[in-house]
C-alpha cells in the first residue's frame, strides 16, 4: 500500500517537472530566436524577452535542481567513494541529511523573501508579473527538495534489505 | 592565517571529501561563515543564491548545453567522423588522426568534455580496434583527445571565467582555437611517429573526388552549424548568447526535418536532460556567489595575494607554481567547480604579476581540462574504462603519453602569451 502511493507521487511529480522545464526551456528557445528574426528581418526587439529568459532560468535551475537530487547526477567529488567504495552507503545518507537542512532554509528563508514580496506588491517593469510568484519558487523549491530527498533516502534502504 | 578561515577551510574540503555536492559544500561552508563569524543575517545568503541566478548572460550555459546534447543524440557526430576519416584515412595511423579530428570538430558543437567522450569513443573505439590499432593507443587516444570539447570554443568553462573575470566571452573564446589545433597537430604527428612502419594495419587508397564531395554534401548541415556558430559571433551578426540559441534552433531543425532522427518524445528528453545538466551547473554558481561572498567580506583573496606576492618574485615562478597547483588540484576537482572557487582567489594575483587575465584563463581551462584524464580520479577515465571494460589501471597507463603531450603544449602556451592572445588582438576582442 505505502508503495503504491510512493510510486504514484514519484510519478505525479515528475510528470510535473519534466513537463514544467520542456515548456519554459522553449518559451526561452522560442522567445530569443523570435527576437534574433526580428531584430534583422523587421528591425525590431522584444522588450520582455530578456525578462521572461531570466525568469526561465531561475525556475529550470530550481526544478531542475530537485530532478537532479531525483536522477542522483548532482556534481559531486567521489575522490572518497571510489578507493573506499564500502563507505557509499553512509556517505550519501550524510549529504542526504545535509540536503534536507537546505530543504528547511529554502522553505523558512524563502518562504520569508516571498512573503515579504506580497507585502510591498512589486512587479516586473516589462511583463508586470507580480515578484511574489518569481519568488514563490525558493519555498516550493525547498519543499520539492525536501520530498525528493526523502523519497531517495527511502529508495535506498528498501535496496539495502 | 585568522582560526575562522583554518575552521571553514577545514569544513569545505571536509564536505568536498565525504561525497557532499558541491553545491551544498560551498552553501554550507558559506552558512557556517556567515552565521558563526561575520553574524550577518542568513536571509542575506539566501537572497544572494537567488540573486545570483537572476542574470540573463547564464543562458548561454543552457543553450549551448542543449546544442550539443541535440547533437550527439542525432546523427551528426557519425556525419563529423565521417569527414575527418575522408580527409586522413590514407595516411598511416589514419584512422587515428580521424579520432582526433573528429573530436576537435565535435569540440567547436559541444563545450563539455563528457559528451564528447560518450559521443565519439562509443564510436571509435571498436572502429580503431577492429581495424587492428593497439587497445593501448585506442584507448588512451579516445580518452584524452575528447579533451578538445571544452579547449575548442564554445567552451562551458570558458564561460563562466568571463562571468567571473568580467574579460570578454568573445576575445575568450578566440583564444582555444590556437591551443586546440596544436593538440591536433601534435596527436597526428605521434600518430604518424608509431605508426608509419607498421604494415599489420589496413591502409585505405586515397579517396575519389567524387567520393570527397559526395561526404562533405553528406555533412553539410553538420558544418554549417560550426560556421554559424563562429562566422555569427566574430563578424559581430550574433552576441554569444544569440549563437547559443541559433545554433539549438538549427541543430533541432536539422535532426528533425533533414536527418529526421529525432521525434517529439527524443525532442522533449533532450530538453528536460540539458536542462537539468544546466541546472546543476547553475546552482555551483549560485553556491559559489555566496561563498566569493563571504570571501570579499573576510578580505580572503587578498590576503592570498599578499602572501603569495611576499615569497615569489618572479612571473616564471608564479606561472610554473599555478600550473603545478592547478594539475594538482584538477586530479581531485572537476573544471567547473575549480574555475568557479579557485578564480575569485587568483584573480587578484595577476596584475602585480604581469599576467595577463585572458591569457591566464586559457591556462586554467586547459590545465583543468588536463585533469579530466589524470588519474585517480578523471572522469573521463572512467567513462572509457567502462565503454572499453578495462579498469583502471590499464588506462591510466594508456592515457601517459597523450597527458605528456597536453601538459607539454600546456607550458609552451602559458610561456608565450603572444601565440594564445594573437586571434583576440587581430579581431579586436582583447
Amino acid at each position: 500500500m505505502l508503495g503504491t502511493i510512493f510510486k504514484l507521487t514519484d510519478k505525479l511529480i515528475s510528470r510535473i517537472e519534466e513537463w514544467t522545464l520542456f515548456i519554459i526551456v522553449m518559451s526561452a528557445l522560442i522567445s530569443l530566436f523570435a527576437n534574433v528574426v526580428l531584430r534583422y528581418g523587421f528591425n525590431y526587439t522584444l522588450a520582455w524577452s530578456e525578462e521572461l529568459v531570466r525568469i526561465v532560468i531561475i525556475y529550470s535551475t530550481f526544478i531542475g535542481a530537485s530532478v537532479a537530487i531525483r536522477q542522483g547526477n548532482m556534481i559531486r567529488i567521489d575522490a572518497v567513494v571510489q578507493i573506499f567504495p564500502g563507505m557509499t552507503k553512509g556517505l550519501t545518507l550524510y549529504s542526504h541529511v545535509l540536503m534536507l537542512v537546505f530543504a528547511g532554509i529554502m522553505i523558512y528563508h524563502g518562504y520569508k523573501i516571498t512573503h515579504l514580496q506580497l507585502l510591498t506588491h512589486q512587479k516586473t517593469i516589462i511583463m508586470q508579473i507580480p515578484l511574489v510568484i518569481v519568488y514563490a519558487i525558493m519555498p516550493v523549491t525547498g519543499v520539492m527538495v525536501f520530498i525528493r530527498t526523502v523519497q531517495a533516502i527511502f529508495r535506498e534502504m528498501r535496496l539495502s534489505e | 592565517m585568522q582560526i575562522s578561515d583554518v575552521v571553514l577551510l577545514c569544513v569545505l574540503l571536509g564536505c568536498m571529501a565525504t561525497y557532499v555536492p558541491v553545491f551544498l559544500c560551498l552553501f554550507f561552508t558559506a552558512t557556517i561563515g556567515f552565521v558563526f563569524f561575520l553574524d550577518m543575517p542568513l536571509a542575506l545568503l539566501v537572497q544572494t543564491l537567488f540573486r545570483s541566478l537572476d542574470k540573463f548572460s547564464l543562458v548561454v550555459v543552457l543553450f549551448f548545453i542543449l546544442c550539443g546534447n541535440i547533437m550527439s543524440r542525432g546523427k551528426t557526430v557519425e556525419k563529423l567522423i565521417n569527414m575527418a576519416d575522408a580527409l586522413v584515412s590514407w595516411m598511416p595511423g589514419g584512422l587515428g588522426m580521424a579520432g582526433v579530428i573528429g573530436c576537435g570538430l565535435f569540440g567547436a558543437i559541444s563545450g563539455s568534455t563528457v559528451a564528447t567522450v560518450v559521443a565519439l569513443g562509443g564510436f571509435m573505439i571498436p572502429a580503431l580496434i577492429k581495424n587492428g590499432y593497439d587497445e593501448n593507443y585506442t584507448l588512451g587516444l579516445m580518452t584524452t583527445s575528447p579533451n578538445l570539447g571544452i579547449i575548442i570554443p564554445p567552451s562551458i568553462s570558458m564561460i563562466f571565467y568571463s562571468m567571473i573575470s568580467n574579460q570578454s566571452l568573445e576575445g575568450l573564446f578566440l583564444t582555444g582555437f590556437v591551443p586546440g589545433i596544436l593538440i591536433i597537430l601534435c596527436v597526428c604527428a605521434y600518430t604518424w611517429i608509431i605508426y608509419r612502419k607498421r604494415t599489420d594495419i589496413k591502409r585505405l587508397p586515397r579517396p575519389s573526388a567524387t567520393r570527397l564531395v559526395e561526404i562533405f554534401k553528406e555533412g553539410f548541415w553538420a558544418l554549417m552549424l560550426i560556421v554559424i556558430i563562429f562566422g555569427g559571433i566574430f563578424s559581430g551578426m550574433f552576441t554569444a548568447n544569440e549563437a547559443a540559441v541559433v545554433a539549438s534552433v538549427y541543430a533541432f531543425f536539422v535532426e528533425f526535418f533533414i536527418y529526421k532522427s529525432m521525434g517529439f518524445k527524443d525532442i522533449k528528453e533532450v530538453t528536460v536532460s540539458s536542462a537539468v545538466t544546466s541546472a546543476t551547473l547553475l546552482l555551483i554558481v549560485a553556491a559559489a556567489t555566496c561563498f566569493g561572498r563571504y570571501l570579499t567580506f573576510e578580505n580572503i583573496p587578498n590576503r592570498v595575494a599578499e602572501v603569495v606576492i611576499a615569497s615569489i618574485h618572479s612571473p616564471f615562478v608564479f606561472l610554473l607554481a599555478m600550473n603545478i597547483l592547478l594539475l594538482v588540484i584538477g586530479m581531485f576537482m572537476d573544471i567547473i567547480s575549480a574555475t568557479l572557487i579557485l578564480g575569485p582567489v587568483f584573480l587578484p594575483l595577476l596584475g602585480p604579476f604581469n599576467v595577463d587575465p585572458m591569457h591566464f584563463g586559457l591556462i586554467m581551462t586547459v590545465n583543468l581540462a588536463i585533469g579530466y584524464c589524470t588519474p585517480p580520479m578523471g572522469v573521463s577515465l572512467y567513462i572509457t574504462g567502462a565503454l572499453a571494460q578495462r579498469d583502471i589501471i590499464f588506462i591510466s597507463k594508456s592515457v601517459m603519453p597523450f597527458l605528456a603531450i597536453q601538459v607539454g603544449v600546456l607550458f609552451f602556451l602559458t610561456y608565450f602569451p603572444g601565440i594564445v592572445l594573437f586571434l583576440p588582438k587581430l579581431l579586436g576582442y582583447y
